[in-house]
């Protein structure tokens, strides 16, 4: 599956540097994601301006990810990893109802970022194998998906422990990106 | 003083933007339509349809008929999907409704999609155009067939149009963005919503 994954964007982009930041609150499963696409060793920094970004480098891909949520005094920070965004996958804990305004707000928020406009967004609504996950509809209802009217956007069943969903979600980014994207 | 200048200049020749709406039960060829316009409309490539999935989400297309730029909303069609469809309603200036027609077994199913769609208050006046999709297939009914098949009421208060296409070779897809232009042009809908965009340019 790597391996497919692999010649899929290996000739999306050409030479140009391109960016997908996978965001979205802590525990949401963005790491696990990273590391069962199995594209390389994910790469943990903490900058000295205190915020921690994973890092995959895939040919000339960078997969970027971090935390949303918490302090607000290192956001200014956050753009930094704005330039050249492609696609922002934005990955949801379908299982943590409690937390799922504050998911739709950090959502919504970061795309209002100026230097993210043009970026198309992938939903993955995680954790699946839960008890009590909701599932794709329920999600994009709890995100107020449908105020995104300028962008291509799409959500997918994903758990990320099991491996589901992932590919299809990263079939329909390659696609899109290739096709023109938003 | 510039600025006073820009903002004539800006009435006068800027393009206006059209929202149209591409709405159908699943499976009827929807995305494959939007990709189909936008090889058609644009340099862009558009995806080849044994590339295209599913959608659970919002594909987009935008094109440039003459002086006039088409924004198209792909929304999904599955049951559990269609629910979003009315969030879009509002800022729409015209629905393209897709219909396998070669599938007869599921026409009810999209005729009663259709008339949700239409009993909706905020498509109220906006321009309906109901594709008779996948032409290119033999078994598929002409557009008059499906008409009847449809026999749908209360559509005389409306502009609407049947028109047989194959968003596969493309048939009937420029006679459709034409009619859809020229009457978006000069529906009471398009009025609407410039008047609440509160400029005669933008939609």
């Amino acid at each position: 599956m790597g391996i497919l994954f692999t010649k899929m964007f290996s000739s999306l982009f050409g030479n140009k540097e391109a960016r997908i930041l996978v965001l979205g609150l802590d525990n949401a499963g963005k790491t696990t994601i990273l590391y069962r696409l199995q594209m390389g060793e994910v790469v943990s920094t903490i900058p000295t301006i205190g915020f921690n970004v994973e890092t995959v480098q895939y040919n000339n891909i960078k997969f970027q990810v971090w935390d949303l949520g918490g302090q607000t005094s290192i956001r200014p920070y956050w753009r930094c990893y704005f330039p050249n965004t492609q696609a922002i996958i934005y990955v949801i804990d379908s299982s943590d109802t409690d937390r799922l305004v504050i998911a739709k707000e950090e959502f919504h928020a970061i795309l209002e970022e100026e230097e993210l406009k043009g970026a198309v967004v992938l939903i993955f609504a995680n954790k699946q194998d839960l008890p009590g996950a909701l599932d794709d509809a329920a999600i994009t209802e709890a995100l107020e998906l449908h105020k995104i009217k300028n962008r291509q956007w799409s959500i997918f069943k994903t758990s990320a422990i099991k491996g589901e969903g992932l590919f299809e979600g990263l079939d329909w980014l390659s696609n899109t990106l290739k096709s023109g994207g938003g | 003083m510039f600025s006073l200048f820009y903002g004539l200049w800006k009435y006068m020749f800027s393009k206006t933007e059209f929202h149209v709406l591409i709405l159908g039960i699943d499976k009827a060829g929807k995305t494959t339509l939007l990709e189909k316009l936008k090889s058609v409309y644009s340099n862009l490539e558009g995806l080849p349809p044994d590339r295209i999935v599913p959608t659970v989400g919002l594909n987009i297309g935008r094109i440039e008929v003459s002086n006039t730029k088409l924004v198209f909303w792909d929304l999904g069609g599955q049951p559990g999907l269609r629910s979003i469809w009315e969030k879009y309603y509002e800022e729409a200036h015209a629905v393209v409704y897709v219909i396998d027609a070669t599938c007869p077994s599921r026409f009810e199913d999209s005729k009663s999609a259709l008339e949700k769609v239409l009993r909706h208050e905020d498509l109220q006046g906006a321009p309906l155009l109901i594709l008779a999709n996948k032409q290119d297939l033999n078994d598929a009914v002409s557009s008059e067939e499906l008409a009847r098949y449809l026999d749908l009421k209360k559509l005389d208060e409306r502009v609407y149009m049947f028109e047989a296409v194959s968003a596969y070779d493309g048939m009937g897809i420029k006679e459709s963005v034409e009619w859809l232009v020229e009457v978006m042009e000069r529906s009471k809908r398009t009025e609407t919503l410039r008047a609440r965009a509160g400029g005669p340019a933008s939609a």
